[in-house]
């Protein structure tokens, strides 16, 4: 996601409800790593306001918090529907996950058939290369490289990145990729782009190459009323479950 | 005149752990020459938490020094004003938390670099837990689970361990010494403050009487390893002494 879901303000919940039917799972196991901002109490209390009211099973894992919260890591995260990672510095991020070998459960999470899913530097972490702001001004920085390419965030929503970005691609600094604007999303199958998707009308993904920029067909998602509603009773059903006892997990 | 490159490595302690107590800041302060020291606290152990540099804050307020704090989560500025804005210091004040993650973070951002450039330049170098165990060769966490060794920065050649009064680090400590897999090092209990000038320990100092504090070292045939006590000045009950180097 180039920006939007919970941590966008006001919430946007097309995309985090895109995020959890993708899973097919019926009531999908998502966890949060939100490394990238230090494991913020703000962006973590957001995460469950927003995933509180969806038909699923929201964890939050805090690196950072492991001291007085331990959680094993491997296990917790391999069981998982999806890993959703958020906003934040991307240099940080990707420091951190490799002194605790989070990068490569990631690894085998992601081939086991976990959902990966993120925003801004939760985004960019997974390509080869990404344009971080993680020290003020835009600058390339190298991501895990799980799918081929670039990818750049944010497009629409912050002006200094573009430039930055188009330039990097353009002088072969980094290889062609993605750029997303805020609330559009890049879906991929495998290493391969599947579709695009937006929760905005006007936001989309583009493909930069050494030419240039090339807007990509976008579906957009509504998400209709009815569906809401349909969704509110479920989540009043599913909180008397976890009241009696019936509902949890672990 | 030079600054002596100074050290205070705290076991656990200072205004994170001990509040109402400031003996030990105190102590930090005093170890600078400067009247209205510039003192720059580093959170990035806790993942920059707001409420830890809030009661950083609270503990150095403007009338006592002048203070300021590096995220290295919400950064706005390049490289060369963060390495000047740490060269500029006093004392530079690091937070306790995660060791492997701050070393990890420290290391994309060219902090160890920068921080090794202040502490030879005259910066005095402080921290509680992960702010001690990161200034040492070798230390011993226990923030993950079972404690483990990890290397550190490397500024002192010894090994360190933290919250020494705390069940599973002692005996972790004590058996990397005796098998070689740490150097012989320094363990210091909570409330107490191992204070090096230069890579010597100058003073062990404390904030609570019954602190306590230890150089291990690899023992001879019969004792596989050596634990010597450490006299420890408890800053409660002592007018300024001048035993300090």
């Amino acid at each position: 996601m180039g920006g939007g879901g919970f941590s966008a303000r006001p919430g946007d919940p097309a995309l985090d409800r895109f995020v959890l039917r993708l899973t097919g799972a019926p009531r999908p196991r998502i966890c949060l790593l939100p490394t990238a901002g230090g494991d913020s109490e703000s962006q973590i209390r957001r995460f469950h306001e927003a995933f509180g009211d969806e038909l699923c099973e929201p964890t939050d894992l805090s690196l950072f918090r492991l001291g007085h919260n331990p959680v094993p890591l491997r296990e917790h995260l391999l069981s998982q529907d999806v890993i959703y990672v958020g906003g934040g510095s991307m240099v940080n991020l990707l420091a951190i996950w490799r002194v605790q070998g989070v990068d490569r459960i990631l690894w085998e999470a992601w081939r086991s058939g976990v959902l990966l899913a993120g925003l801004s530097a939760g985004s960019m972490c997974w390509f080869e290369w990404g344009v971080t702001t993680s020290s003020g001004r835009p600058t390339p920085a190298r991501g895990l490289g799980f799918l081929p390419g670039s990818n750049s965030v944010h497009h629409d929503g912050e002006r200094a990145r573009r430039p930055v970005y188009l330039d990097a691609v353009r002088s072969g600094k980094v290889p062609p990729g993605w750029a997303v604007d805020d609330g559009a999303a890049l879906v991929f199958r495998g290493n391969r782009l599947a579709e695009v998707v937006t929760a905005r009308r006007g936001a989309g993904a583009y493909l930069v190459t050494s030419r240039g920029e090339q807007r990509h067909a976008a579906r957009f998602l509504s998400d209709p009323h009815h569906r809401r509603r349909e969704s509110a009773a479920a989540v009043a059903e599913l909180r008397r479950l976890r009241l009696a006892g019936l509902g949890g997990r672990d | 005149m030079s600054r002596p490159r100074q050290i205070l490595a705290m076991g656990g302690g200072g205004f994170s752990m001990e509040a109402g107590n400031a003996l030990l800041d105190d102590y930090v302060l005093s170890l600078t020459s400067s009247e209205r020291p510039r003192v720059c606290f580093l959170p990035t152990a806790s993942g920059d938490a707001d409420h830890y540099i809030v009661r950083f804050y609270r503990a150095f307020s403007a009338g006592r020094c002048e203070p300021s704090h590096v995220s290295l989560f919400r950064r706005d500025g390049g490289a060369a004003d963060l390495a000047n804005h740490l060269l500029a210091q006093d004392v530079v004040y690091v937070g306790g938390g995660s060791v492997i993650s701050l070393l990890g973070a420290w290391n994309a951002h060219g902090i160890d670099v920068m921080l090794r450039a202040a502490w030879e330049a005259g910066v005095v170098m402080t921290g509680l837990s992960a702010g001690s165990l990161c200034w040492f060769s070798h230390g011993i966490t226990a923030f993950h689970g079972e404690p483990k060794a990890v290397r550190g920065l490397g500024l002192l050649p010894w090994s360190n361990a933290v919250h020494y009064d705390e069940e599973g680090r002692r005996s972790a400590f004590r058996d990397g010494v005796a098998t070689g897999e740490l150097p012989p090092g320094y363990a210091s209990c909570n409330s107490a403050a191992l204070h090096f000038v230069g890579s010597d320990l100058a003073r062990v100092v404390s904030s609570r009487e019954k602190a306590r504090a230890y150089r291990v070292s690899p023992g001879g045939p019969d004792t596989p390893i050596a634990e010597e006590e450490l006299s420890c000045d408890f800053l409660g009950a002592l007018p300024e002494p001048a035993l300090v180097a």
